[in-house]
């Protein structure tokens, strides 16, 4: 990976109460040298790897489980991506589909906060000969 | 450890992957390299003719170009890979779209290497959910 340039898009769950406009402004906030663009879904943050790293590990301090997060390949207002420049979108259906997954991802990290814990289901077994013939015995 | 995620564009396990302290490899940042380094100019195109032509030590020449094009970008991911984590189950606009071919072949590569995998569903509720974190943080947390 790239040392030198990160972007990173932040998503906010849909169970989240915070809003793009609150992230961008904490973001902000931490004055920190990075480009920050609010979108519908969240913000990009650009700028040196390890301070994007240090702005994703404050926001997650305060939204440990409502704000997710991945590198974008494009930086922020590439001509090739931006739609104010007509770029295409190819990956915008699957930022959808994942918005929609974010609320049940955010439920199972409270969950597991909580203490929750993976049980396997019991396994099923085969049911005893004799069982079996005294079901299907008539009486 | 490198955990190399399928699908590997997916937001959620990027996410998993680096909140439980391992370093997702996606497609996200494959690409990266190539917009960085290369003069990738043609949208949609994420690949230039060399990375397809690379793409023929994961793919016969047999293979439409598109999977060897994306092999080309993911092949090398996998290879360098300690684990892997797949998810099962998705629909349709999850992931790669509508290229199951790409898909099948991405297992096939992983299970050739004989890597630790993780196959986990894709949770349809709540519930399953939790189930699916604590299984993925089981995972992680439990690779040395």
């Amino acid at each position: 990976m790239s040392q030198e340039r990160e972007t990173r898009l932040f998503m906010i769950s849909p169970r989240s109460m915070l809003t793009p406009d609150q992230l961008v402004r904490m973001v902000h906030a931490f004055g920190a040298a990075a480009i920050v663009k609010e979108t519908c879904y969240g913000c990009l943050v650009e700028g040196p790897r390890e301070l994007v790293l240090d702005i994703l590990s404050k926001v997650r301090e305060t939204y440990p489980n409502e704000v997710f997060s991945k590198v974008r390949a494009y930086p922020c207002s590439d001509p090739r991506r931006c739609r104010a420049q007509h770029g295409t979108r190819p990956g915008y259906a699957q930022l959808e589909e994942e918005w929609e997954l974010l609320s049940r991802i955010q439920y199972g990290l409270e969950n597991i906060e909580r203490g929750a814990k993976y049980e396997a289901p019991a396994e099923r077994k085969r049911i005893p000969v004799n069982d079996f013939k005294r079901i299907c015995e008539v009486q | 450890m490198k955990i190399f995620i399928d699908p590997p564009n997916s937001l959620v396990l990027f996410d998993l992957v680096e909140r439980f302290g391992h370093e997702p490899l996606s497609a996200m940042a494959a690409i990266q390299e190539r917009v960085d380094n290369l003069e990738v100019d043609m949208p949609p195109m994420n690949v230039t003719l060399d990375d397809v032509v690379r793409g023929l030590k994961y793919a016969g020449v047999e293979v439409p170009s598109g999977i060897r094009g994306r092999l080309a970008v993911w092949g090398p991911l996998i290879e360098e890979a300690d684990a892997a984590i797949i998810m099962d189950d998705c629909p349709y606009s999850f992931g790669c779209v509508g290229c199951e071919r790409s898909n099948l072949m991405v297992k096939y590569l992983i299970k050739r290497r004989g890597i630790p995998t993780f196959h986990v569903s894709y949770p349809e509720t709540d519930e399953q959910a939790v189930d699916f974190v604590a299984q993925t943080r089981e995972f992680l947390e439990g690779l040395e």
